[in-house]
């Protein structure tokens, strides 16, 4: 199935550089609507005001933890459904079950490829237009 | 019981004066009255000594906890601290060299394109039907190279996380330079003025500078533990969970 690709992005990381690789390499596969944020804390109202199709996250954020705000997601009735892309150097076996357990769409390790973020986004996107 | 802080003497002298009026008269209503003043005024003695006792104890153990830590520190995790800065070197190294090789992979292939534009474009006297078969071949591989470039640049960009990756790490270890600066700071006012009670609130204070842990990158040699190695045991691991 075919990705929609006027989705708008909400890329979450404390790191400048991260998140301008991030909204480069979704440029580049056909993504332009891209929002950032540095931390949960901001996010999270960015979340609930705008009108985000895809959320990607870092995990290890000063402020709110990229964890807290999935959690936070997903108990908000509004965004619950929303996809949620882990883009984090966290590598341990606990916290990538951790994570699925808070429901994560989908969790990519940091170094990553360009290669790698189109196949989750289109994975988690072409399933969610399935179930929809 | 005597000593600093104690209340003074003085505090006795009208229930004991109290006492022996009361004796004297015979009244054993205001005696008993007096010898619970004089039991209150007893009973405020004791309590200040307790509380004195109390907060050596707790000052003893603060500084032992401040001790076990600064050990803990110096044997564990300044080395470790040591071995994350050396990995930092190593990603930013790898990343340069990474970038670099990239660049001089592009170099050579914008100079052939840059050498046979200028070759055509020094052909003017070469009739222009002779020279369209060059420019055909020109134009398909310069396509090809621009494309190799486009392809390297992008690798060159997704080089930059290193900046996250190793700042991640050097985030850590301020952390702990920061807690390692708070511990001997204790250890010195301690042993300047042990304020005791002053001591107590700052010790707590030192020893709560670790609590966010270690997190960020998996760093080789000394995050042992169950980490995956790459995206397919990411992969892997999902699908076991059912995803």
């Amino acid at each position: 199935m075919e990705a929609q690709r006027d989705m708008s992005f909400l890329v979450v990381d404390d790191f400048s550089t991260m998140r301008r690789i991030v909204k480069n390499v979704l440029h580049e596969i056909g993504y332009a609507n891209v929002t950032e944020a540095d931390d949960g804390t901001t996010a999270l109202p960015l979340l609930r005001e705008g009108n985000f199709d895809f959320l990607i996250t870092d995990w290890n954020m000063p402020g709110m933890p990229g964890l807290e705000l999935l959690k936070q997601v997903r108990a908000d009735a509004r965004l619950a459904k929303l996809p949620v892309l882990m883009l984090t150097a966290e590598a341990k076996r606990e916290q990538i079950v951790e994570a699925a357990q808070a429901g994560v769409s989908g969790y990519v390790i940091k170094p990553f490829t360009a290669a790698t973020l189109k196949e989750k986004i289109d994975k988690i996107v072409s399933a969610q237009a399935a179930a929809a | 019981m005597m000593g600093e802080g104690l209340q003074d003497i003085d505090s006795y002298a009208d229930p004991v004066a109290a006492m022996s009026r009361a004796l004297s008269a015979g009244d054993e209503r205001a005696f008993r009255a007096a010898l619970s003043s004089f039991d209150t005024v007893r009973d405020g003695e004791v309590l200040t000594g307790i509380r004195k006792v109390a907060v050596d104890l707790q000052s003893a153990l603060q500084r032992f906890e401040i001790d076990s830590r600064l050990i803990g520190l110096a044997q564990r995790e300044v080395p470790d601290a040591r071995r994350r800065l050396a990995h930092v070197l190593k990603l930013t190294a790898d990343a340069a060299h990474q970038t670099m090789d990239l660049v001089e992979q592009c170099c050579p292939l914008a100079d052939q394109t840059l050498r046979e534009a200028e070759r055509l474009l020094g052909s003017q006297a070469v009739p222009p039907a002779a020279l369209a078969a060059d420019v055909t071949v020109f134009l398909r591989q310069a396509a090809t190279d621009m494309t190799a470039v486009r392809g390297r640049l992008a690798e060159v960009r997704l080089a930059q996380g290193y900046q996250d990756l190793s700042g991640q790490i050097i985030r850590s270890v301020m952390d702990l330079v920061d807690e390692l600066e708070r511990a001997l700071g204790e250890l010195v006012r301690l042993a300047d003025y042990g304020d005791a009670v002053k001591t107590a609130e700052l010790s707590t204070r030192a020893l709560q500078g670790h609590t966010r842990g270690m997190q960020g990158p998996v760093v080789p040699g000394i995050d042992h533990g169950d980490a995956v190695s790459g995206q397919q045991d990411v992969d892997a691991l999902l699908s076991d969970l059912g995803m």
